[in-house]
């Protein structure tokens, strides 16, 4: 069920009773389990037998990887996990992308190829527990850390609704832990946490559905070419749009956990406000891109093999990430084209040294120059296929410009007002924590700030839309 | 230690091992604010609940959508042999008084038609349901039934069939509020008003002053009428009457009429091969909208061949006297008084004419 609809509040509220009821630990981790169970299968109840799978596979590998001494059954025994996971995830992921491709493949070779239709429907979150079940296994292969020594603990490691199915993607020592002695929000916590929820959900309702998600969609659906401006307008609003979607879900997820008692770590720290991007994805999904870091940039020999092999790396590392977000040569491109700037930034900064930039004005222009850049992928994150993100290219960059605009007046006006404050924003937090400066702030400013949002996201209403990156 | 993703200080490094850690809770009276924040909002809902009303929403406008359509679907699913299930576009939709209906025939009618949508796949659907042999009343917009597009609720079906329980839930809890709150409606959201700010707009852009904004009333069982400030706001009905553009377009192609009476005439066999029987129905409409209307699809070209090549009985507004004057405050249709007058005229005709309806009536 998706974080901003009303069954969520029911469902919710009634998670908060359980857990609050003078339960043994052990009880109260058994209702999380079946709440976490109601809440995915309450999209489509079979697919919680992926879960099931993935949980059994991972939880006896992961012990028979543990005691087992001999390196080729080991590694036997990670590559099934591996299997298992990667051969769920492409198949419900990537197989019509890839009978179609293949289609493609044999038609240049002349054969006239009719694969039958692939009507599979895509489990959702599935790209999200997958990683994390794989991460549990593939630590306990490379004895970062033993298998969990409780079933329910693990089990609901791979459950646990906050964060199931947009993350952030959890590792096993941040969470599994968590789930062996009891814990209970106190107050403090609950309020702090019901505080997030309502930070996400506006984001998420007010202003990426409410207010950007118009902009982008007409400038992305118009099947023209666009004058300059409405092209930019459009990117720059999607750009909005996508970070309000996905921070604005790991925002509530977070609060949501928090109300439970568990702490889940940052996903989003601010990144409009990167300088480079490097420090891009040091503040973007940070769960994701810490995770192709340690289970696919580092084991294919990250920075330690030339320069040459390196920047082949980043590279390979950010194809894969683009196409974990989804069964499309354009997110390949996504991927490929942050692949290519980190690979030129480090270029730049071994060719020119990494000089700290201490000029406030380079350094907001040097997080402009990457916000910008970062723009540019979007088109390619977004357009539905290549024809369209490169009309858009074309246009944003003025050598295809077209004369008939489409957004309307009062979109371009709130684009125009809600991107500029998205920035100070970012800029303004960019060295600090949400925590201090809601201590600093005096209470009732933080009292009246949150009874906006709350008044806001009621009043808007929705129409509960999914967040974006379920479909991933 | 920052995490270093990606970067160049990476050189040898070794793999991340995240551990636990407590999420830091800001240091502020948390009691005083959580209560001066819910006393805020309160205040908040309720300037804007009293707003609403005073804008003509009501508590019971249950508002109408997909998740409404698939209650009312699921009612053919579990209904009996004698089901009257009603597809078509917004016309038949507002213009019929269901409970009405049921007090003339005692038959409740499954309203089923989709304001902006073609009825053909709904009718095919009923069609290729073999637990179906009722009777479908099919709204008749000429230029809605007779183009290749779906429309505005082209995922009705889609969304029926796979619904997930926690939508089904979410709708319950929705209707359930909205007997209760005027300000639940699609229409009247914060952003969607934000974004009706009357301005200026930009050379040929459709804005949201171009949209159909909220017309309509919608009770139990999609149970629908036009909304009365239509009937008594100049300024919401004059929008309504601009936003219809009067129906211009091109004429619809004899291709396109050939292959819809084609595929109607299908449907309506499978139904009556089961016992079922269909009847179409072309409701009001006026002004300019008709005016349009009778030129892209002319009554000759269109609607008489239906009637004729599917042998269905056809009630038409213009047949009869009583509906031939009625009024269309937007032009496209009939007040929710007239809406009776209507219901009341085509359901005598069809107690007199469909065999199937007839057979069914209460005795005396």
């Amino acid at each position: 069920m998706l974080f901003n609809s009303l069954t969520f509040i029911v469902f919710f509220a009634a998670v908060l009773g359980l857990h609050a009821l003078p339960l043994p630990w052990r009880l109260k981790k058994f209702n999380l389990l079946i709440a976490s169970y109601l809440f995915y299968a309450a999209w489509n109840p079979p697919f919680v037998l992926l879960l099931w799978l993935s949980t059994l596979v991972d939880w006896f590998v992961a012990r028979a990887i543990y005691t087992e001494e001999r390196l080729t059954r080991r590694r036997g025994l990670m590559l099934l996990s591996v299997a298992v996971n990667l051969g769920v995830l492409g198949y419900f992921k990537y197989g019509e992308f890839l009978l179609e491709n293949w289609q493609l493949l044999m038609g240049t070779m002349g054969i006239d190829f009719h694969p039958p239709s692939w009507s599979i429907v895509l489990p959702v979150g599935i790209s999200f527990y997958t990683f994390q079940t794989m991460a549990y296994s593939l630590d306990v292969y490379l004895r970062r850390s033993a298998p969990a020594e409780s079933f329910t603990d693990f089990a609901l490691f791979v459950t646990f609704f906050p964060q199931l199915v947009a993350g952030p993607i959890v590792r096993p020592t941040q969470l599994i832990p968590q789930f062996a002695t009891p814990r209970r929000a106190n107050i403090n916590q609950i309020a702090w946490g019901l505080g997030l929820v309502t930070l996400g959900l506006f984001q998420k309702v007010v202003v990426a559905d409410g207010l950007l998600a118009p902009a982008a969609d007409k400038v992305f659906g118009a099947g023209q070419s666009l004058p300059f401006g409405d092209a930019w307008l459009g990117t720059l609003a999607f750009s909005g749009q996508i970070f309000c979607d996905f921070a604005g879900y790991s925002t509530t997820a977070i609060g949501i956990a928090m109300c439970l008692g568990f702490s889940l770590p940052n996903n989003f720290r601010f990144p409009y406000a990167a300088m480079g991007f490097s420090d891009f994805w040091r503040r973007w999904h940070i769960s994701l891109s810490t995770w192709l870091r340690d289970y696919l940039y580092i084991p294919l020999g990250g920075n330690r093999k030339g320069s040459l092999r390196t920047y082949a790396n980043l590279l390979t590392t950010m194809l894969l990430g683009g196409l974990w977000h989804g069964a499309s040569w354009t997110f390949v491109a996504w991927g490929g084209l942050h692949g290519i700037y980190l690979a030129t930034e480090r270029w730049l900064k071994r060719r020119f040294g990494g000089r700290s930039v201490r000029p406030v004005a380079t350094r907001i222009g040097l997080v402009l120059l990457t916000y910008l850049l970062v723009n540019l992928t979007w088109v390619m994150f977004r357009a539905q296929d290549f024809p369209t993100a490169w009309r858009l290219l074309g246009a944003m960059t003025g050598l295809a410009t077209g004369d008939q605009a489409v957004l309307p007046r009062i979109n371009v006006i709130i684009v125009a007002v809600v991107i500029p404050v998205m920035l100070l924003v970012h800029w303004l937090m960019r060295e600090r924590e949400l925590e201090a400066v809601v201590t600093s702030l005096p209470w009732w400013a933080t009292a009246t700030a949150w009874a906006g949002m709350l008044f806001t996201i009621v009043a808007t209403q929705g129409s509960g839309d999914a967040f974006i990156y379920f479909q991933f | 230690m920052p995490l270093s993703t990606f970067s160049s200080d990476a050189r040898a490094m070794p793999a991340q091992k995240p551990t636990f850690y407590e999420r830091h809770v800001p240091d502020i009276r948390w009691g005083r604010t959580l209560v001066l924040c819910l006393f805020l909002a309160l205040v908040g809902f309720t300037a804007w609940e009293t707003g609403m009303r005073s804008l003509g929403l009501f508590p019971g406008d249950l508002g109408d959508g997909q998740g409404h359509w698939a209650v009312e679907r699921r009612k053919i699913d579990t209904s009996d042999q004698d089901a009257v299930a009603i597809v078509g576009a917004s016309r038949i939709l507002f213009d019929t008084d269901l409970d009405l209906f049921k007090s003339k025939t005692g038959l409740r009618p499954v309203q089923l038609a989709l304001p902006g949508t073609n009825a053909r796949p709904f009718l095919e659907d009923l069609a290729n349901d073999e637990d179906f042999s009722g009777l479908v009343i099919v709204g008749i917009t000429e230029v809605s039934y007779f183009r290749e597009g779906l429309g505005l609720f082209h995922g009705a079906l889609d969304y029926y069939r796979t619904e997930s329980p926690s939508r089904r839930i979410g709708h319950r809890i929705y209707r359930a509020l909205s007997r209760h709150l005027a300000f639940i409606d699609d229409g009247y959201g914060l952003t969607t008003l934000l974004e009706r700010i009357r301005l200026e707009e930009r050379s040929g852009v459709k804005g949201p002053y171009d949209d159909v904004w909220k017309i309509s009333v919608a009770g139990a069982d999609r149970k629908t009428w036009l909304w009365d400030r239509i009937e008594t706001d100049t300024y919401l009905r004059d929008h309504a009457r601009y936003a219809w553009d009067d129906f211009r377009g091109d004429p619809v192609s004899t291709d396109i009429v050939d292959t819809v009476i084609d595929s109607t005439r299908r449907d309506i066999l499978k139904i009556r091969q089961r016992g079922g029987e269909v009847v179409f129905i072309r409701p009001p409409s006026a002004g300019p909208v008709l005016v349009n209307e009778r030129l892209r699809a002319p009554r000759s070209r269109v609607w008489d061949r239906l009637i004729a090549e599917t042998g269905a009985v056809g009630i038409h507004f213009e047949d009869y006297p009583a509906t031939r004057d009625l009024e269309l405050p937007e032009w496209s249709h009939l007040s929710r008084d007239d809406a009776r007058i209507f219901t009341e005229v085509y359901v005598d005709v069809m107690m007199g004419r469909v065999d199937w309806l007839r057979q069914r009536l209460p005795e005396g």
